[in-house]
């Protein structure tokens, strides 16, 4: 299975309320006229300019073995290597929502507008992890038309650069999966282009085989502990 | 209202057109750039300060009130020059090779010019021994870095290395920063400060200059 898709940019809309809540604002803070009207701009900007697509991949579990292997960076224990070798499917992806909302961002700052950059900028952090759970979406709709799913299985995405997945993992993903083809890029530090880009693998399995707990060496350094809502969720 | 108040009220709100036209009134009538500087546009932000930090108001707004402070050097930056009024302070800011990231960089940038300070932003993608030279040419007082990936990270401690070799060292600050940056990370390479965001990347490059000084 090789797929590329595109998605609407409404589709990776994601809700003003989350979006504020990453800003540190609550629901019920009383917003300046300013923050509303440069909010109102971010929102139709996007709306405008994200060209949100995705590429994914299925391996085979020694497929992939290889791939996480990457350049032997990893860290000796990892939730990935375990959660992996129980999946029922493996798929490679990279999510984007394109050059052009990136440009625009930077264009922004350039101009000075930075306050529309900034919001900009943030709307858009939260559409990229929307895009990864439309591209888990999209892996389940196709494993679904081959054969029935089973109510418990769960799709969830693993990306280099966490989980004890050394970042230098990306360098074999781009090799087996081929993002270029979508307009991703990767440079010699593992940064891909554009910047609102994903890419991981997502793993296809029983809710129960996600499940770990967060007490590996390297956790104390993670700053987004996004594990734990993902946990709480299954 | 007092002219000084008209544009301490209007760069609250962020209006940065009529910032620089009250600004330029002001130059006009002879009042001292100084005097427009601390008790039109640093009073201003002052109050947008303590209304961030109150949660009064939030990061878009400070934004605006900084682009306002931006609009108002234009004018008055080359009177200070002139008059050889000392700057609060210079820093030279970048992230570091191979990062592509810049918004935090920008952020820190926008909000270090809002607070009165000097900055000279390399972009991004900046090789340490351009960090370097930077703040040789221009005297700075604070190089400030940015590194949003752990690959990149050790840069950072390369252009502290460079610093010491180069003499920089001690009389240079250097503050660090980015997602998987830490305040032991930052202790590790021999950095001055680490800053968790563009706020308390301000208050610490404060720190680094007594108000007396």
């Amino acid at each position: 299975m090789r797929s590329i898709v595109n998605f609407a940019s409404e589709d990776v809309f994601i809700d003003r309320a989350s979006i504020l809540s990453s800003q540190g604002i609550p629901e019920d803070a009383e917003l300046s006229e300013n923050f509303e009207r440069i909010y109102g701009e971010a929102e139709e900007l996007f709306r405008e300019l994200a060209e949100p697509a995705g590429i994914l991949c299925g391996v085979s579990t020694s497929q992939f073995e290889d791939v996480f292997r990457g350049e032997g960076l990893n860290e000796p224990s990892n939730p990935v290597e375990d959660i992996y070798r129980k999946s029922s499917f493996l798929a490679l992806f990279a999510v984007t929502l394109g050059a052009v909302l990136s440009e625009s961002v930077s264009e922004l700052f350039d101009n000075g507008n930075y306050a529309s950059g900034y919001m900009l900028d943030s709307v858009s952090s939260f559409a990229s992890d929307k895009l990864t759970e439309l591209a888990a979406a999209y892996l389940e709709s196709v494993l679904a038309a081959e054969e029935p799913v089973p109510s418990s299985m769960r799709i969830l995405s693993y990306s280099p650069g966490y989980c004890g997945w050394n970042i230098s993992g990306q360098k074999r993903l781009f090799e087996v999966l081929r993002p270029q083809e979508i307009g991703i890029t990767l440079n010699e530090s593992y940064l891909m282009s554009p910047i609102k880009t994903v890419s991981g693998v997502l793993i296809a399995g029983s809710g129960e085989i996600h499940k770990f707990v967060n007490s590996y060496p390297f956790c104390d350094a993670c700053t987004t502990k996004s594990c734990v809502g993902r946990m709480r969720k299954l | 209202m007092e002219l000084l108040e008209q544009i301490s009220e209007n760069l609250q709100n962020g209006f940065d057109e009529k910032v620089a036209l009250l600004t330029k009134d002001a130059v006009e009538r002879q009042i001292p750039p100084e005097e427009i500087l601390s008790s039109g546009l640093i009073a201003g932000m002052n109050v947008v300060s303590e209304q961030f930090r109150n949660h009064h108001i939030f990061l878009p707004d400070v934004l605006l009130a900084a682009r306002a402070m931006n609009s108002a050097m234009e004018v008055l930056k080359p009177l200070l020059i002139r008059e050889g009024i000392p700057i609060r302070g210079k820093v030279v800011i970048g992230s570091v090779k191979n990062d592509l990231h810049d918004i935090g960089k920008n952020l820190v940038g926008i909000l270090l010019k809002g607070a009165g300070f000097e900055v000279i932003d390399l972009g991004n993608d900046v090789p340490a021994e351009k960090f370097i030279s930077a703040a040789k040419n221009e005297n700075a007082h604070v190089i400030g870095m940015s590194a949003l990936l752990t690959t990149t990270m050790p840069v950072m401690k390369k252009v502290v290395d460079l610093a010491k070799d180069e003499g920089l060292y001690g009389k240079v600050r250097i503050i660090v920063g980015g997602a998987p940056v830490s305040k032991e990370y930052a202790l590790e390479i021999g950095a001055d400060a680490y800053s968790y965001d563009g706020a308390n990347a301000v208050e610490t490059v404060e720190s680094f200059f007594p108000v007396n000084s």
